[in-house]
């Protein structure tokens, strides 16, 4: 098999415990193409894999801002603008009656924020195939199994010396190279 | 120190520590196995008449609801002086009983109520249930279903926008935001469970459509960073969402100047009912729920307690609405006002009143006494009565306001017709048929949070056991 | 982890620093107001209801925390539950501050002017509940209520840091739950008398929990700015750490967010329905420079903090945090102002009497501070025995 067909190096574990002290292993052995899968979000994997804090709220945080002000300006521009109707002697527009609108608005663009920039923008989802999913032990991701793979794309990864390397550490089970 | 990890007791050290979440001896394979099965396996014979029943409830509303397309909605009771009735009533009722689902999955999940994980899929999916029983009323209230488009504000070729001062039109807001928001909550946190079933899955077919919607989720920390973020920001947004969708169905009554409408405490008053009435169904549907689907040491006697203790509370909010109403009816000097609260309390309603301040606010002060609070035969029994009592509140505002207004020569006696009732009696059948399908397709439990719960609890166990 | 018994008390040059400028404020706080009542008595009891009712509505907020946190057995708390048991107890000095208020009743309430109560007949109407003798019953009533809460919740705490008994901690439990119902009711009657009646034919159910909701807020602020000035101390820097500010800090935002909410509902509902007997309120809150305090209200009270407070990194900020805070013990005040100065100065704020306002301010809250300060020193400063503190200890945030 070359080795440009090799996706990675993966090994499992058996519980939340032993794969945090894996990542931070093997960040501490200075990988830093390689990922955890995990049924459910681990505390503390996120500093043991040495990641940053995620910049989603970011992202979200505009599309609210463009939400609340879709909101004014639709209220206002029918209301004032277009069509203008005096009705229950109110103002054309004020913002005391635009508020329950407004807030609506904010909220549904800060959910469609949330989502699917989650799903699509950060995360890349939905992606039906992965290399992982070559592996028989991914299959068990979702139920108990705690996996950690590195990738071939690392500058440090070597076929032998990096499954060596995850034989090490302690509980890895299953430990193999996948394909791309 | 894998054995150690693996059993879980209430540590010696704390007397007062609360009791475990999750009952028994698990694991994260016992746990996914447990939840997974209810799907999986073959469906109970049970299940097939309770679907048939319910399929027979939805197909009636259908024929009542074609009924009144076809005819006008003049089928219903609804005539002056009381023009909104049992419609509107209805639509509250279920928009509360939806309440529940939000609180459970969005508020609990900020307070940090790590209870909540053995519960909130259910409430959830019965928030979105009870949204779209909700919309069913006013949408066809309108009389021509056909143009309820003209709600958007779409720039259809009429020239004419929405009028945005109308509290009917920030309802249309609310409620379909609230139905949005609701389903991508709820969607999110199945998308790691729906892989679990991917992964499990024994036929091509299974494995295709839980594939498709788990949209290749692998597990990954990467990927699992983002979600949390995601997650807590639709917690964080969902808890003023269930706030401002009740207080803007409360609008509507509340921003008229009909005495017993318009009164300020409306908006904080109506979330308080809907939570209580919320919590009282997702309480009847869960009892029912854990007794057959065998979920006993997922949803414990702990989680039930606290159920009730929230109804207690939220029983109490409402009680001291009523009185404060009362009490301001009184101090007012509005003759109006104090009109509308004596007829209220003594008037032809006075039976309707009397059975929504019994069922609301006197029968949950028995949650005081922990035996009746533990008892499931009791629970299940106020739960219901609760659910009755809330629906009563709602037809207590609207008809007792309504039917004797201003002047004495326009009053009236409100009488459901036969059409209200089944109707009615249909939108549950709708309920109950979403419901079954979502029991039979979907995990009933967050999966993957119950086994971060897991997790936690065997750290716990096993840091006590260290000193 | 192991922090000797010794460092969970207040160290005495700490609290001997703070005493004399607390005895300071006090003394020229009531210096100013003895001053004030002599220049203009009705302005003077206007100032002195304000002063008396920021620092009541704080103890009630505080009382209502604890309960919360006892009820609930929160985890989280158990850190910071001392001080806002010492905060509760401001209700024993509360109570002889509270004398200085019958005596202006008549420069206060339009209601106990008989001849205007007699020519008007909404107000005869009320006469069965806004009389002077029911009013001082019950206030009385409501102090003996919060009193005896506030004594028992502490005793249980305080009790237990000697002896150890898991038992005080259920009892703590027990009292809370029908101590909440009863603590809302009291308090919201309380903010009923003593505010609304200010303004006796306006009307509005939202009111109470207007008050309360503004007091809880205000709470955590000061129970916020409290943590900060001991760790700057070097006491309790190891116990209170980031993530109980964190905590705290969202519970402002929360409590902020609820208040606005409550707030928002009651003006709202008032300005679309546009009925002359309710809309006097905020008529009157329109008129001069009233107007000005009121979009403060608006903007300082909600839109700001609710922008700031937002980010996750104020919230966690050793210097932004505790300045939020304060701004929010502030704008509080301005909350209070609003109610209450505008029914004796309706054409415009009074800012040549503001001094008076300050001053019944300083002399009341000097004098609950000089009370925390001797309460403080007298027991560790947090409950040490208590079941659930090693969770509270090892807490962070997700």
């Amino acid at each position: 098999m070359a080795e440009n067909k090799i996706y990675g190096a993966i090994a499992a574990f058996k519980s939340d415990t032993e794969i945090l002290e894996a990542a931070r292993k093997v960040r501490l052995a200075g990988y830093s193409k390689f990922d955890c899968h995990t049924p459910f979000p681990v505390h503390h994997l996120d500093q043991a894999m040495g990641m940053k804090r995620s910049k989603l709220p970011y992202f979200i945080i505009c599309c609210t801002i463009a939400g609340f002000t879709l909101g004014l300006l639709l209220q206002w521009w029918t209301g004032a603008v277009d069509y203008k109707l005096v009705i229950g002697g109110k103002p054309l527009f004020a913002l005391e009656f635009a508020t329950p609108i407004l807030f609506e608005a904010s909220v549904l663009l800060t959910a469609f924020g949330a989502v699917f920039g989650m799903l699509g923008l950060f995360n890349g989802l939905p992606m039906f195939y992965h290399p992982i999913f070559n592996a028989e032990i991914s299959k068990r991701i979702t139920d108990d199994r705690f996996l950690v793979s590195i990738e071939a794309k690392d500058p440090q990864f070597d076929a032998t010396k990096t499954t060596e390397f995850l034989q090490s550490l302690p509980g890895a089970e299953e430990v193999q190279l996948i394909e791309a | 120190m894998q054995a150690v990890a693996n059993e879980f007791k209430i540590p010696k050290e704390n007397p007062l520590a609360k009791p475990p979440l999750i009952e028994g001896e698990q694991s994260f394979s016992t746990l996914t196995e447990a939840v997974s099965v209810v799907v999986e396996d073959k469906t109970p014979r049970n299940w097939y008449i309770a679907f048939a029943i319910s399929v027979l409830g939805t197909m009636m509303l259908g024929g009542m609801l074609g009924y009144l397309v076809f005819t006008g909605v003049g089928v219903w009771g609804n005539n002056q002086p009381v023009g909104w009735a049992w419609d509107i009533t209805n639509f509250v009722f279920w928009i509360g009983i939806g309440h529940a689902g939000t609180l459970i999955s969005a508020i609990l999940f900020l307070f940090r109520q790590k209870w909540r994980t053995s519960i909130n899929r259910a409430a959830e999916a019965m928030t979105l249930f009870a949204v779209a029983c909700a919309a069913i009323y006013p949408g066809f209230h309108v009389g021509r279903i056909w143009l309820a488009y003209w709600l958007f504000p779409l720039p259809y070729n009429q020239g004419m926008w929405p009028n945005f001062r109308s509290p009917l039109e920030w309802d249309v807001f609310a409620v379909s935001t609230y139905g949005t928001v609701s389903l991508l909550f709820w969607y999110v946190g199945l998308i790691p469970d729906l892989a679990t079933l991917r992964d499990r899955a024994t036929t091509k077919m299974r494995q295709m459509i839980y594939g498709i919607f788990s949209l290749g989720w692998r597990g990954s920390n990467r990927h699992w960073q983002h979600y949390e973020v995601a997650y807590l920001i639709l917690a964080g947004i969902s808890t003023p969402l269930v706030l401002s969708v009740h207080s803007i169905v409360s609008f509507d009554f509340a921003v008229s100047k009909l005495p017993g409408w318009h009164t300020t405490i409306f908006p904080p008053y109506f979330v308080a009912g809907a939570v209580f009435s919320g919590f009282a169904m997702v309480m009847t549907l869960m009892l029912v729920a854990r007794w057959a689907l065998n979920l006993q040491h997922l949803i414990t006697m702990y989680h039930l307690e606290v159920m009730n203790k929230i109804m207690l509370v939220t029983g109490s909010i409402v009680g001291y609405a009523y009185s404060m109403e009362f009490f301001m009816a009184w101090y007012s000097g509005n003759m109006y006002e104090k009109f509308t609260f004596f007829n209220r309390a003594f008037g032809p309603y006075a039976w309707a009143y009397w059975t929504m301040f019994t069922c609301n606010v006197v029968s949950p002060q028995c949650f005081w006494s922990k035996k009746l609070r533990t008892s499931i035969p009791f629970m299940f029994f106020i739960s219901i009565v609760i659910n009755i009592g809330m629906w009563f509140e709602r037809f207590v505002i609207i008809a007792t306001s309504l039917h004797r207004d201003f002047i004495p020569s326009s009053w009236g006696y409100f009488r459901p017709s036969p059409v209200d009732i089944l109707t009615f009696a249909g939108t549950f059948g709708l309920f109950m048929t979403l419901f079954l399908l979502f029991i039979r397709f979907v995990p009933v439990i967050a999966l993957a949070e119950v086994k971060a719960v897991l997790a936690h609890q065997q750290h716990k166990a096993h840091g006590h056991a260290k000193h | 982890m192991a922090n000797t018994h010794g460092s969970y008390q207040i160290k005495s040059e700490v609290v001997n620093r703070a005493k004399p400028i607390m005895l300071g404020v006090a003394v020229l706080g009531w210096v100013g107001a003895i001053i004030a009542y002599f220049s203009n008595h009705d302005q003077f009891f206007s100032a002195y209801l304000f002063g008396y009712y920021y620092w009541l509505s704080l103890s009630i907020g505080a009382t209502f925390f604890v309960m919360i946190q006892r009820q609930t057995q929160a985890e989280w708390s158990v850190v910071v539950r001392r001080l806002a048991e010492t905060v509760m107890t401001h209700f024993w000095v509360l109570v002889p501050l509270f004398v200085p208020i019958l005596f202006g009743l008549h420069s206060l309430y339009e209601w106990t002017h008989t001849e205007v109560v007699a020519k008007d007949k909404l107000l005869s109407g009320k006469s069965g509940y806004l009389n002077v003798t029911f009013f001082t019953i019950r206030v009385v009533v409501f102090l003996a209520i919060w009193c005896f809460l506030s004594w028992k919740l502490y005793s249980y705490s305080v009790r237990q840091d000697t002896n150890g008994d898991p038992k005080e901690t259920k009892r703590a439990a027990w009292l809370s739950a029908p101590g909440i119902p009863l603590l809302i009711i009291s308090a919201s009657f309380a903010s009923i008398d003593l505010l609304m009646s200010l303004q006796p034919h306006w009307y509005s159910t939202m009111w109470g929990v207007y008050i309360f909701a503004g007091g809880g807020v205000s709470f955590i602020a000061l129970l916020i700015l409290i943590a900060v000035w001991l760790r700057s101390n070097g006491i309790l820097d190891e116990v209170i750490t980031v993530e109980h500010y964190h905590d705290l800090g969202k519970l402002m935002f929360a409590f902020n967010v609820f208040w606005a909410y409550v707030a928002f509902s009651q003006y709202f509902l008032i300005w679309y329905a546009n009925m002359p007997e309710e809309t006097s309120f905020f008529v009157n809150r329109k008129v001069g420079s009233w107007l000005g305090v009121s979009l403060l209200l608006a903007i300082g009270h909600f839109i700001g903090p609710f922008i700031i407070l937002l980010a996750r990194g104020t919230k966690r900020h050793p210097v932004f945090l505790p300045v939020m805070a304060a701004w929010m013990l502030f704008i509080h005040a301005v909350d209070h102002f609003w109610i209450i100065m505008p029914v004796r100065n309706p054409n415009g704020v009074a800012w040549g009497q503001i001094w008076m306002n300050i001053a019944t301010w300083a002399a009341i809250g000097g004098t609950c501070g000089f009370f925390f300060l001797t309460r403080l020193s007298k027991h560790s400063l947090v409950p040490v025995q208590d079941p659930f503190l090693e969770e509270s200890l090892e807490f962070e945030n997700a």
